[in-house]
């Protein structure tokens, strides 16, 4: 007999997920309080974590905890390549690295946006679940390394120029508005509000998903299982409903201040005072 | 004692770990310790800070950001009656000798852009508390307290204890990221900005529509061969 449900994301994958909505929530609050500290939201803002000068300490210390969760993150992707099949384990369909399966998809997925053909069959990772993932991936050093200039101004005016720091400003602020426009809207969109997905993707917080969801989403994925016998070993069970209603309350509650950040962030980016 | 039973870390752990959590919270060396503190770099430290090689003067390094001063000895006849291009202010010792009215401006009358910067409006200084009273000597003139080689004692080290000259090079009026004036005096921060802005713009040009349709097509998938 078939599973009812099949498990997609680990409980360590799912730890990863929320302390970076945790971590990542709180930097754009705080950080967004500083940048529009000359206008009453972003005061309100600060008022929250005690003003303009305690929220720098509240991104500061959250941005560390998020590098060392970072540096984490790259121990447990060593740890789980399987050397011994290296090519593999690296470009199969197991794994989020970007390959040519994706580029023939998203031919298809054009394809089917334009009405001819269905949609592609997909593998675990969609191209685009892939790019939301390396997205953060590469914003999560460039953040780091400028931000931990910034904080250390003089320490890292001995090493580089301290004209960088100009440079380190622009590149922290700028890829910060990059990865809150890109989460806020498209990573919520697809996450909660396409069709499919309405009113909210479970996948993340119970760590499983529904066979039949699997099959019309990731057929190709649920194919793979079942060829290499695997199917019955992913089979998992319903998340309790307690935990149930627990995620689907803390998941709407990130999306909406998610989407009240940057609605009030695009109204009042006309009153920052910087250039 | 049983053999394989028990993990048995290495010796270093124990001491090492503990020293990994200091480092997190331990504050670094005061700024004072750290002149002469490394002795691979103690000379460039000092030579920065101090512009002197033994008792020798030495010239500051060439960190500028700002490349040339944009508009001025650019033109083949850069002359005009007012000679306002000619005129480079940089090495007067008052550097608003000879401006008409001057004493009844107020600085951002003429140097608005100026008045935009983190210092100005994040930390509330006003331009006297870095540039000083009266006259107001240009960057580049010998004795002037902006001069890049005693600006960052002079002035950055009021606030900023431990500044070095590299620190000082820090452009605090940097011009509008976007702007041509920041790609003629600045044009790391110039090429920087548009790259991130092509970035931003073509991540979501591409990603927007594309997750509009693929919700758009969920709701009306297109129609199959029998139908049409």
């Amino acid at each position: 007999m078939e599973p009812k449900r099949i498990r997609r994301f680990s409980p360590l994958d799912r730890m990863f997920h929320l302390a970076l909505m945790l971590t990542f929530i709180l930097q754009s609050a705080t950080g967004f309080g500083r940048l529009f500290i000359t206008t009453p939201w972003g005061q309100g803002l600060c008022r929250v974590f005690g003003g303009y000068d305690n929220a720098l300490v509240v991104h500061q210390w959250v941005g560390v905890v998020m590098i060392w969760g970072f540096l984490a993150h790259i121990g447990f992707l060593l740890a789980r390549i399987q050397w011994k099949r290296l090519p593999e384990s690296v470009f199969g369909g197991d794994s989020l690295v970007p390959n040519a399966q994706d580029l023939k998809r998203f031919g298809q997925q054009v394809r089917w946006f334009l009405g001819k053909g269905g949609p592609p069959r997909h593998d675990r990772w969609t191209y685009w679940e892939k790019f939301d993932y390396w997205a953060v991936f590469w914003g999560m050093p460039l953040l780091a390394v400028t931000g931990l200039m910034l904080m250390h101004p003089i320490a890292s005016s001995r090493y580089v120029e301290g004209w960088v720091l100009n440079v380190a400003a622009l590149l922290h602020r700028a890829e910060a508005i990059l990865a809150v426009t890109y989460i806020f809207v498209v990573h919520f969109f697809i996450g909660h509000l396409r069709p499919t997905s309405f009113p909210m993707n479970e996948a993340m917080f119970s760590g499983t998903v529904t066979l039949k969801h699997a099959v019309e989403e990731k057929p190709e994925w649920v194919a793979r299982l079942e060829g290499e016998g695997r199917l019955h070993d992913a089979a998992a069970a319903p998340p309790a409903s307690w935990y149930r209603t627990l995620y689907f309350i803390f998941g709407y509650l990130v999306l909406c201040t998610g989407i009240y950040l940057l609605a009030s962030a695009i109204a009042y980016s006309r009153h920052i005072q910087l250039h | 004692m049983r053999q394989g039973t028990q993990t048995k870390w290495p010796a270093v752990v124990p001491i090492a770990m503990p020293l990994l959590v200091m480092l997190l919270f331990l504050s670094g060396k005061a700024a004072g310790q750290e002149e002469v503190a490394s002795a691979a770099r103690r000379y460039k430290a000092y030579e920065e800070s101090t512009g002197y090689y033994e008792q020798f003067e030495v010239l500051p390094g060439r960190r500028q950001a700002v490349r040339r001063i944009p508009g001025v000895g650019q033109e083949p006849f850069a002359y005009s009656p007012t000679a306002a291009l000619v005129r480079s202010r940089t090495h007067l010792a008052d550097s608003h000798q000879s401006l008409k009215f001057y004493e009844n401006l107020r600085c951002e009358y003429c140097h608005p852009d100026q008045a935009r910067d983190l210092h100005t409006v994040r930390a509330n200084l006003t331009c006297r508390q870095c540039h000083g009273g009266e006259p107001i000597a240009s960057m580049d003139h010998y004795y002037s307290l902006m001069n890049p080689i005693r600006r960052h004692a002079y002035v950055c080290a009021k606030c900023h204890e431990g500044a070095s000259a590299s620190f000082a090079s820090y452009v605090i009026h940097a011009p509008a990221a976007g702007s041509r004036l920041a790609r003629q005096t600045f044009p790391v921060l110039y090429y920087a900005y548009w790259f991130m802005l092509a970035l931003l713009v073509g991540t979501l040009a591409f990603f927007i529509p594309h997750s509009f349709l693929v919700g758009l097509r969920e709701l009306l998938p297109p129609r199959t061969k029998e139908e049409t």
